[in-house]
């Protein structure tokens, strides 16, 4: 969509009213309709010389919670978000899991991982909700986003250590069983990609695991192998963020 | 009821009457509110009301391109908005009379009291 040439208050308050609804859980073409009606009156409002305030009012928040009651809630993209989700951190765990060998998950690791998923979820909605609706300097923003996802990485190494400790019931899986669940996994993250448009997956996976493969077809000693894996999973991931950030940044400028 | 509520159901009514005359667009009609005396109000205010108008099937809208510039949100009064705008008509003449009644009532004998013309 093309942009309106708007102030920089007045692109804040339409970034922040999106995030604010879509993390309030609103349907998503009803929310791209008021914001871009909102952005039209905006875009008319400041062609005439008037303030921001002489919309929004004196309280944006207050503003954006009047908007949000008079939307629903849309149920059926939360029942589609979250499964989603959750079969994508699965599918992400089974392929690195595969390439080591037969897989073998304990209980503890399958309800752990969903679990973890679900407050995930939860915690970067809510998170974005807080932040959306608040006042808050870049850095505190930054700061409570990065929250919820520590906090989640933090369980999922908790998962694994408990798992080592406390012996729960296990799923094994054959090596048929286990190439073919690692199809399956490829095939969905290949799938998710291409719905939600971005290769980031697919690149972190490339780069997390095709490294240590050549890598061990290599003559190179095994300490070797390990440090210049780790090294290149950071170049190709930094590369490809340095990349998307240019793309990004060339786009903007050319609107 | 409190005053902002009343408000609001102000608001609604004169929207619906606004609407009435032509399909119209929220720009306009905030710029026509406010040629009508109610310029304290924020602009905004309107679209939570058009929302909640349209979601009760009061109003419709169509987008359509503008010449220079986005696109604009049209709206055109329904027949169930034609019978909600003549339920406020209705209330409001007989609020006004009312009101109007108290006031010259009341306030005619009080300004009598403290000898105030």
């Amino acid at each position: 969509m093309e942009k309106l040439k708007l102030s920089d208050k007045s692109r804040k308050f339409l970034d922040d009213l999106n995030v604010y609804l879509f993390s309030s859980g609103k349907k998503e073409e009803e929310i791209k309709d008021i914001v871009e009606e909102l952005e039209a009156h905006l875009y008319e409002a400041e062609l005439d010389g008037k303030p921001i305030e002489q919309i929004v009012g004196e309280s944006p928040k207050q503003y954006m919670a009047m908007i949000s009651k008079e939307m629903n809630i849309d149920y059926t993209a939360w029942a589609k978000y979250i499964p989603i989700i959750v079969f994508g951190v699965m599918a992400f765990m089974i392929i690195g899991d595969v390439l080591e060998g037969p897989l073998s998950y304990s209980l503890l690791q399958i309800i752990g991982t969903i679990v973890t998923c679900l407050l995930f979820i939860f915690g970067v909605f809510i998170t974005f909700r807080y932040v959306s609706y608040h006042d808050l300097s870049k850095k505190v923003e930054f700061m409570m986003i990065i929250l919820p996802i520590s906090i989640s990485m933090l369980l999922f190494i908790l998962i694994q250590i408990v798992n080592r400790i406390y012996e729960t019931p296990s799923v094994e899986i054959g090596g048929l069983g286990s190439i073919l669940l690692g199809i399956i996994a490829l095939i969905l993250l290949i799938g998710m990609s291409l719905w939600g448009k971005t290769a980031v997956m697919l690149v972190v996976l490339i780069a997390l695991h095709l490294p240590a493969i050549l890598l061990s077809l290599t003559t190179l000693q095994e300490e070797t192998q390990l440090i210049s894996s780790i090294v290149i999973t950071y170049i190709i991931i930094g590369l490809y963020f340095y990349g998307t950030f240019k793309k990004m940044k060339k786009e903007e400028k050319s609107v | 009821m409190s005053q902002t509520q009343m408000m609001k159901g102000i608001l609604d009514g004169c929207l619906l009457a606004i609407i009435n005359g032509k399909e119209v667009y929220g720009y306009e009609m905030a710029e026509r509110l406010s040629e009508y005396g109610f310029e304290s109000i924020s602009e905004g205010t309107i679209y939570p009301l058009l929302m909640r108008m349209e979601r009760e099937k009061l109003v419709t809208s169509v987008r359509k391109a503008s010449t220079a510039g986005p696109k604009r949100k049209y709206y055109s009064l329904t027949k169930e908005g034609e019978e909600a705008l003549n339920a406020f008509l209705k209330r409001w003449r007989h609020l006004e009379t009312s009101v109007n009644s108290v006031i010259k009532q009341e306030t005619n004998g009080r300004n009598r009291e403290n000898g105030e013309t």
